[in-house]
């Protein structure tokens, strides 16, 4: 305890002071660190939020159950009930059916309706009526059973639709709208949490009528009799009827998850981006200090301060910076939350399930996991430069004169590790992603940055020694005298360049990356989602189009636009070995003749036959990495009530979001196996002149006119805008994130550069004792950011073509399972380089400013 | 007024020159209304104990800093009403420095180094470069003109930091401690070779010293206390 408080002593006398006698420096650093530190943890923490908000969501859903009899790609039908009821094993069941439902003639978006029996679920799921309810005498199970359409509303959500206990409200769905009367609200907790609190609950027999799912439910979730053995599970599962599956409860939740957490993780990965940047910052700050006071510290090493103890006093001063920086990042971080909150929800929502994170969670994990992430980077930064001070040798205490740099040694040794890193990125990318997640390729990222910046040093003093002698000529003695510094510079002055090579080379990649990922995901918009007009059943999306088009409307669809081609659809939400995937069966002919796939794998011309005629399926780039199954193989699958075998004939890309896909010809499906009816629908007009918008929307509104409000259209115009639109949308986070990163990139200049400034004041004093003008003077630091910039952007740009290849190729694939066509926006680099580079040399100014702040008649009071 | 060489025009003429610093909110005197008249081609020795004012002196004729009062002429130039860019300009072609940390720039060659303030001045290149290699054939430092400052000796430093000072022919070499971080042998070396280009060019020379090393070379010597200058008698 003694050595402690003797430590914090010093630490506060030789470290504290310091950094308070040179706020500015010291409040950039902060300032940086505390940016990277902010977006960092608000982005992991707006994750976290939808993340929670997602799994309570589940849980609440999945109550008890130990496991789930599913139907996969159609409803169980009832009759398994008896079986499951009299089963030894099972101690209790219950049948569920959700859906989403709209309120009819209200702007409020959709909300979730799960359909129980009352009595049956109550060893299940937990739901409570509000006390009034009870108090006027009524059973709420009981009437719920008992009066045909009511249901029971969430209190947020009652408050939301203006109703209230004894109120009506009119819901819409599939099959129309119909009125329901609200028996009481749910107290919060249990079922009432579901979605965000945006939930209702009916009776089983109601949700049927309304949805028209007589005689089927979703799933029924089963509680066994204690001391259930293994065999007698499995002996209940060969009682089901063969189409039936049994499953843990958690499936659908891990799953959800497992696509959750690739995003997070990216995300998460992108904003450390910032918190890396920064750490350049603490290196700087550290090191100068650490260079400028080595006769201090050869004076503390004479008087009897150990190496250690000078090593614990600038680790301890890398750590205080991030302490500080960490501490200004909460206050950053609240302001920076509640928009990533909202953003990163929707961007989930829209991309992979549906969340509604109600209220942010502050998980304790998460603040410590910042907490620690800002810190240890912080003592990283500083690991370095306090080393180099505990070489600080006591008898240059002694020494009068400066101590040279011998930059030009290191630089040049620091190449090979370089190269290695950089080399190493190649076994790392094509090593297979660990748990799903791409550790490997992330590994190589850190590398990829790690080599490119151990190589600034080389690179400046390259550039430096190459350019000055011309530079002379054309643009004068401070271009020169600046080269040659640069030439001779150690490996500080090349930390600011490492910051804006990293912070380049992310803004590069990402815009290569987003670049060919909006590419293709144009050509794909452009030739699988290609048609005129799009009809589905009504909420068929939000509904993931479970409830097919009823045949009446068919019939009616099919003789309704003589001159349009008609494709129908049938889509089927399955899971191939725990993989989530949409089979898609549809009238390929007739889609091939307008449309047609982003190939992979195989050859069209010999494949396309062979679709047509249904001799094979297409899977998707998703489907086929995430499963392993590829041409040649074969795809084994229970839908509905057939067991459908489909050999795999190519790979082609598509960019859903929410599992793979499986293309299938819809006429030989119904063929081999089962009607599949059509889930949707669209319509590609044969005379594609230049009125075809207007004969869209006479077709939308003849079948408006015909059906009025039982189906949701869109024109294919409208669906392919509104996709590309999402995409933008998602990578609004990523557009600021890297905005971040290059703020802090340019405070990493501004730092590097002001203190260079303040180190070398003696050298710049001289240069005006021996005749510089100011100005010559202030254009040497202008012309070392030019350098540092240079570097910077070349640099950056090398490591960003890279790095590109490793997004694209490598975490792309392993996150999400996808490539992209690799497309190179030139122009977008071509404007926004010299912006970037002329940002940095704003960062500059200040540096520039403060040249002969000190008269440099100093240099002869100075001994 | 300490005057000599009445006949000549002064190179060095001051009048009641003051020079008052502001520390931490009070005023104290570098230099006290000094008056003092130097010929061309002298070598006048300045001495005095620490803080005596030396330093100040020099800076006010080095154009490196102001007088807070009283006349400052250096070899015809009016200092104390000059803006910077004319401090500059006499910087290059009027003064040569030498200081007692060399303060040669670390990440120049020995050669570059004393081509600096030519390069500066925008003196043509080549002509500079021939008498920068004259000076430092002169002064032996012809093998180590390649070399950086960190790889030569103390003496080796100095006498490249003369060669920088000599460059661009300047009418006035000022030297502040130039041996102070030498040893007696590269002492003497650097104070004869102060006292042979006074000799040889005609330039006058000040050094500001502690030591006695040039004080039989020097024409004159005066002695600074307490901000105030005296004249000892010279021996030479």
């Amino acid at each position: 305890m003694r050595r402690l408080n003797f430590f914090v002593r010093v630490f506060v006398w030789f470290s504290v002071r310091n950094l308070t006698r040179h706020p500015g420096r010291a409040l950039i650093v902060v300032l940086g660190i505390a940016l990277g530190a902010a977006v960092f943890t608000s982005v992991r923490i707006s994750v976290h939020a939808s993340l929670d908000a997602f799994n309570r969501s589940m849980a609440h859903v999945a109550g008890a159950a130990e496991q789930v009899a599913v139907q996969p790609g159609g409803y169980v039908s009832e009759t398994a009930i008896p079986i499951l009821a009299h089963h030894p094993a099972v101690s209790r069941f219950s049948p569920v059916l959700t859906t989403y439902v709209r309120p009819a003639r209200s702007p409020a978006d959709a909300f979730f309706l799960i359909g129980i029996d009352p009595i049956l679920d109550r060893a299940f799921r937990q739901w409570q009526l509000d006390q009034g309810y009870g108090a006027r005498g009524q059973i709420p199970w009981a009437d719920l059973i008992a009066e045909p359409y009511t249901l029971i509303l969430s209190q947020p959500l009652a408050a939301e639709l203006g109703v209230a206990a004894g109120g009506r409200v009119e819901l819409d769905h599939n099959r129309g709208t119909h009125a329901f009367r609200v028996l009481a609200t749910l107290n919060p907790g249990g079922l009432a949490l579901v979605e965000g609190g945006r939930v209702a609950i009916t009776d089983i027999a109601t949700y049927q009528e309304f949805t028209g799912l007589l005689g089927g439910v979703d799933r029924i979730d089963l509680i066994f009799r204690p001391n259930t053995t293994a065999q007698q599970i499995d002996h209940l599962a060969s009682a089901l009827p063969e189409s039936l599956e049994m499953n843990p409860p958690s499936a659908a939740r891990d799953s959800g998850n497992a696509m959750i957490r690739a995003y997070q993780l990216n995300l998460s990965v992108l904003s450390f981006i910032s918190l890396f940047v920064g750490m350049f910052l603490v290196y700087s700050l550290v090191a100068l200090n650490a260079a400028a006071r080595r006769r201090e510290l050869a004076v503390m090493r004479a008087l009897g301060a150990s190496p250690g103890m000078l090593f614990r006093l600038f680790l301890a001063e890398g750590a205080l910076l991030g302490l500080a920086g960490w501490l200004v990042a909460i206050p950053l971080s609240g302001l920076m939350v509640n928009y990533l909150v909202r953003v990163v929800s929707r961007t989930i929502s829209t991309l992979f399930v549906r969340v509604q994170p109600e209220s942010l969670a502050l998980s304790a994990w998460e603040v410590l996991f910042s907490f620690g992430a800002t810190l240890f980077v912080s003592v990283m930064a500083a690991y370095q430069p306090a080393r180099a001070a505990m070489g600080v040798a006591p008898k240059e205490a002694m020494e009068i004169g400066q101590r040279m740099p011998q930059g030009r040694y290191t630089a040049r040794r620091l190449v090979l590790p370089a190269m290695g890193c950089i080399a190493a990125c190649a076994p790392l990318s094509l090593m297979r992603g660990i748990a799903g997640i791409p550790i490997p390729g992330y590994l190589a990222i850190l590398l990829l940055f790690v080599g490119f910046s151990l190589l600034a040093p080389w690179m400046l003093q390259g550039l430096g020694r190459l350019l000055a002698p011309g530079l002379r000529r054309v643009a004068g003695i401070p271009a020169y005298l600046a080269g040659c510094y640069l030439r001779s510079s150690g490996t500080r002055i090349s930390v600011s360049v490492g910051a804006l090579i990293t912070a380049v080379a992310l803004f590069a990649s990402l815009v290569i990356m987003i670049h060919s990922f909006r590419r293709t995901v144009e050509l794909w918009v452009a030739q699988t989602v290609s048609g005129d007009l799009f009809v589905t059943t009504k909420m068929g999306e939000i509904n993931r189009y479970r409830f097919p088009i009823p045949e009446e409307i068919v019939a009616g669809l099919q003789r309704l636009a003589p001159e349009a081609d008609v494709v129908e659809s049938r889509r089927y939400q399955l899971r191939y070995e725990g993989f989530p995937y949409e089979l898609e069966v549809l009238g390929m002919r007739t889609f091939l003749r307008h449309g047609g796939f982003v190939w992979l794998k195989g050859d069209p011309e010999t494949i396309l036959p062979r679709l047509e005629r249904g001799d094979g399926a297409l899977v998707s780039e998703v489907f086929s990495n995430r499963t392993g199954l590829t041409v040649g193989d074969r795809l084994h699958a229970q839908i509905e009530y057939s067991r459908v075998v489909l050999p795999v004939l190519g790979v082609v890309r598509d960019y859903r979001t929410d599992g793979g896909i499986v293309f299938y010809s819809w006429h030989r499906f119904r063929e081999l196996f089962h009607d599949p009816g059509w889930s949707g629908v669209r319509f590609y007009f044969q005379n594609r002149g230049p009125d075809v918008d207007d004969q869209v929307v006479r077709l939308r509104n003849e079948i408006a006119q015909r059906y009025g409000d039982r189906l949701d259209m869109v024109s294919g115009k409208a669906l392919r805008q509104s996709i590309l639109e999402i995409f933008d949308e998602t990578f609004a986070v990523t557009t600021i994130l890297l905005f971040i990163a290059l703020v802090v990139a340019a405070l990493g200049i501004t730092t590097t550069l002001s203190i260079l400034v303040l180190e070398r004041t003696r050298q710049l004093n001289t240069i005006a004792a021996v005749g510089g003008s100011e100005a010559q003077i202030r254009g040497i630091i202008l012309w070392e950011a030019a350098y540092l910039v240079t570097v910077g952007e070349i640099a950056g740009l090398v490591c960003g073509f890279v790095l590109s290849y490793l997004l694209v190729y490598v975490i792309n694939r392993q996150s999400f399972g996808w490539t992209f066509l690799y497309t190179v926006d030139w122009g977008a680099l071509a404007y926004s380089l010299p912006l970037i580079g002329l940002t940095a040399l704003g960062a500059a100014i200040p540096a520039v400013r403060s040249v002969l702040r000190q008269p440099p008649a100093t240099l002869l009071r100075e001994r | 007024m300490m005057e000599t060489g009445a006949r000549r025009d002064p190179l060095i003429l001051t009048r009641n020159l003051t020079r008052i610093y502001t520390v931490g909110g009070s005023s104290v005197a570098g230099i006290n209304a000094v008056d003092l008249v130097i010929a061309p081609a002298e070598l006048v020795v300045l001495k005095g104990n620490s803080g005596s004012g030396k330093s100040t002196l020099l800076s006010l004729l080095a154009g490196l800093d102001r007088p807070t009062s009283g006349d400052l002429l250096v070899a015809g130039h009016d200092l104390g009403n000059r803006r910077a860019t004319d401090l500059t300009d006499f910087r290059r072609n009027v003064v040569g420095m030498v200081f007692q940390s060399f303060n040669l720039l670390p990440t120049l060659t020995v050669l570059e180094n004393v081509l600096l303030p030519a390069l500066l001045a925008a003196r043509p290149a080549e002509p500079a470069r021939r008498k920068a290699e004259e000076l430092l054939d002169w002064l032996g430092l012809k093998s180590r003109r390649e070399h950086f400052p960190a790889q030569l000796s103390g003496g080796e430093m100095q006498r490249t930091a003369i060669a920088r000072a000599l460059i661009n022919d300047p009418a006035l070499i000022l030297a502040d401690e130039p041996t102070g971080n030498l040893d007696s042998r590269n002492g003497r070396l650097v104070m004869d070779l102060l006292a042979e280009l006074n000799r040889r060019s005609g330039c006058t020379v000040l050094i500001a010293t502690h030591s006695d090393l040039a004080d039989a070379l020097a024409t004159r010597r005066l002695f600074l206390s307490d901000g105030a200058l005296r004249e000892d008698a010279c021996d030479a």
